[in-house]
């Protein structure tokens, strides 16, 4: 591929990618037109292949396997257990396994039908394709970099998060230091007792290091950057609990159907949205100049509108009932909504528009 | 902000009385509303795990697929609105620096047992760390470490936010054990609690993904929307047992087998550690007129690290 020699290499904004992916994975809870399922993983595919973020070992391959290994297991369980759904076209009969009393409803064996497995196979399908979506959003965008947008109320468990990030790698190099030092001295290597006899020195040394990190810490003035009053928390702790309280009775009115739905889910969303006010108003930061900020441009909106257009395509369809967005479970092929179909190469687009990321060291710092 | 030239820090600790202090630093104090946000975020993950067993009909037929996601965004915000609850600013470097062993310690397994899920011994470092610094650290360093694994792996999906409420649970349980510390039940208290809390994390986080399984499952371990409570936890019990059992067992049994071997010695490091740290040492200003004719020592009188332990 050429491509036009104005066009800087960079990184995109994480938060654009993980917003297509959460729009794309929101448009493939919709369906369980295996054919609309596939669609949405060999989109995550291409657009990973083309634009995944250098910096990170690539996390998709890990959740399309997970993502199989459901839906062979939901088949297998189907073959075996049966499922509820009873159909005509029997295609083979298990011999049954006779269950005592105790064992209630279940049976081993016995007649399989071919709709049942394809219910099985749907189901499972839209499962796994929601978290190729999700592995996706995990592979173009390391979350790491998303910590640096934690609300400032979050800072300090940012930071937290970011020296276990760093020491991480380190401690595993301290144990196999500390293995093979112990191997030279003749210990044999294995059995829980010589796991234990590792977790004391490697934490012993991690300890050092991080309590050396806090004193250079605090002789840097650290945290200086926050402003907080105790009014601000005050109005935080409130907001928070307000928000909570909301949530459960929101919850409430939900789940028992009988009190009505001015107290179900227009409660729960207030109770949601107040309690996350309450993360913004608890602390303000200091602005303060950053090493490689992150840019919002052209091509962060066009990522995010490519993700929103997949996803309301199919709940428009999914409401509206379009033909083929929920297939029935006959055995020939399922009708392909063609609009459903646009908006997933649509959702493609991104492969194309955005800006090819550059090898950068992975900048782990939560300053902002 | 400038230092005040005229004064000077000294921070006084007490010497160390015996060689194991069983006074328990308070190093993350939960004040009211915390404790507060906690019990109704403690309701609302209750309510996000166990809604199979109390929603209506009709609910599930609305919405049924949505609930899961549903409930793993709202948990997720809860979940860090309770950190801001708990945390609110008032962590020092050193509160953090400890958080980040546990959280890195959390990370290293997770990177250790990626090949092996369930055998996950990350919870033993997560129970001591709540058991000696109490339990606003041990229920912070538990989500911590859950997430630096999640994010140091990329598995940064759905079952997160439920991981991140059970892991802090653990270590806020730990860190409420009603045992004297340094007492010789120590380590079989802490064992036991191992062994339990790893059998009962398994056991609620199957729950989150059991709907999935929804009503197109095999009769009999299937969730029957809308079906009286028992029938739902008789197949919630049976498809327990059927399906994840045999990895929750053997997590349970060596995190417990961990705690016995190295539970002593790692107290004995978590204490030092704290201890080094000076938690709650009262940190008094002095004019340097007065500090010139008193001896004042600046170094808070700690045992050498390097004479205990046993040597790598």
């Amino acid at each position: 591929m050429t491509r036009p020699e104005r066009v800087r290499e960079r990184l995109q904004h994480p938060a654009a990618w993980w917003l297509w992916g959460l729009g794309l994975a929101t448009a493939a809870s919709r369906t369980t037109n295996p054919v609309l399922l596939l669609l949405v993983v060999g989109v995550c595919v291409v657009v990973v292949t083309e634009r995944a973020d250098p910096s990170v070992a690539n996390p998709l391959v890990p959740f399309l396997v997970l993502g199989a290994v459901i839906v062979v297991l939901r088949l297998l369980v189907t073959v075996v257990l049966g499922n509820g759904t009873g159909g005509s076209t029997v295609l083979f009969t298990l011999p049954r396994v006779p269950l005592p009393e105790w064992a209630g409803g279940i049976r081993i064996g016995g007649p399989v039908a071919l709709e049942s497995l394809l219910y099985a196979l749907y189901d499972s399908l839209r499962l796994a394709a929601v978290l190729a979506c999700l592995g996706a959003a995990n592979a173009l965008a390391s979350p790491r970099r998303l910590l640096r947008y934690l609300p400032a109320t979050l800072y300090d468990v940012g930071t937290a998060v970011v020296v276990g990030l760093t020491f991480a790698p380190q401690l595993l190099a301290d144990a196999r230091t500390v293995r093979s030092s112990r191997a030279l001295r003749g210990h044999d290597a294995r059995g829980l007792r010589e796991t234990a006899r590792l977790a004391v020195p490697v934490l012993e040394t991690a300890f050092e290091r991080s309590l050396g990190l806090a004193a250079s810490m605090e002789s840097r003035g650290y945290g200086r950057a926050l402003r907080s009053t105790p009014r601000d928390r005050r109005l935080a702790s409130a907001m928070a609990l307000l928000g909570v309280l909301g949530v459960l009775g929101g919850l409430y009115g939900l789940l028992d159907g009988s009190v009505g739905g001015a107290l179900g889910l227009p409660l729960l969303v207030v109770g949601a949205l107040l309690a996350a006010a309450s993360l913004v108003v608890g602390a303000s930061r200091d602005t303060r100049s950053r090493h490689r900020r992150d840019e919002w441009a052209l091509s962060e909106t066009l990522t995010v509108a490519c993700g929103a257009v997949a996803a309301g395509a199919l709940v428009v369809g999914s409401v509206a009932g379009w033909e083929g967005v929920v297939p029935p479970q006959s055995p020939a092929l399922p009708a392909v909504p063609l609009p459903a179909v646009l908006a997933l190469v649509v959702a493609a687009a991104p492969a194309v528009l955005t800006p090819r990321p550059r090898r950068v060291h992975d900048v782990q710092e939560v300053t902002a | 902000m400038s230092a005040d030239t005229g004064a000077r820090a000294t921070v006084t600790t007490a010497a160390p009385t015996s060689p194991v202090r069983t006074v328990r630093p308070r190093v993350i104090g939960l004040s009211w509303p915390a404790v507060a946000a906690l019990a109704l975020v403690g309701l609302v993950g209750a309510v996000a795990f166990a809604w199979p067993f109390l929603a209506s009909a009709d609910f599930v037929r609305a919405h049924g697929n949505d609930a899961p996601w549903l409930f793993a965004v709202l948990l997720g915000l809860l979940t860090l609105v309770c950190l801001a609850e708990v945390s609110s600013g008032r962590l020092d470097a050193k509160t953090i620096a400890v958080l980040g062993v546990a959280a890195a310690a959390g990370g290293a397994m997770r990177l250790l047992s990626a090949g092996t899920a369930g055998l996950e011994p990350m919870f033993f470092v997560v129970v001591v760390a709540g058991r000696v610094l109490g339990p606003g650290v041990g229920l912070v360093s538990g989500a911590l470490a859950v997430t630096t694994g999640a994010l140091l792996t990329g598995g940064v999906g759905p079952w997160l936010p439920f991981q991140m409420l059970c892991a802090g649970a653990i270590g806020l349980g730990a860190g409420l054990l009603p045992v004297r510390p340094a007492a010789r039940a120590e380590r079989w208290v802490l064992a036991a609690y191992a062994l339990l809390t790893g059998l009962l994390y398994g056991a609620v986080m199957n729950l989150w993904f059991w709907p999935f399984l929804g009503a197109g499952t095999a009769p009999g371990l299937a969730f029957v929307p809308g079906a009286p409570l028992t029938e739902n936890l008789s197949h919630y019990g049976l498809f327990y047992l059927a399906t994840s059992l045999g990895w929750d067992l053997p997590r349970g049994v060596l995190n417990a087998v961990l705690v016995v071997v190295a539970g002593p010695a790692l107290l004995r490091v978590f204490r030092r550690a704290a201890r080094r740290a000076a938690f709650g040492a009262p940190v008094t200003f002095e004019s340097r007129a007065d500090a010139v004719d008193r001896d004042v020592p600046d170094v808070p009188d700690v045992p050498d690290v390097r004479d205990a332990g046993p040597r790598p």
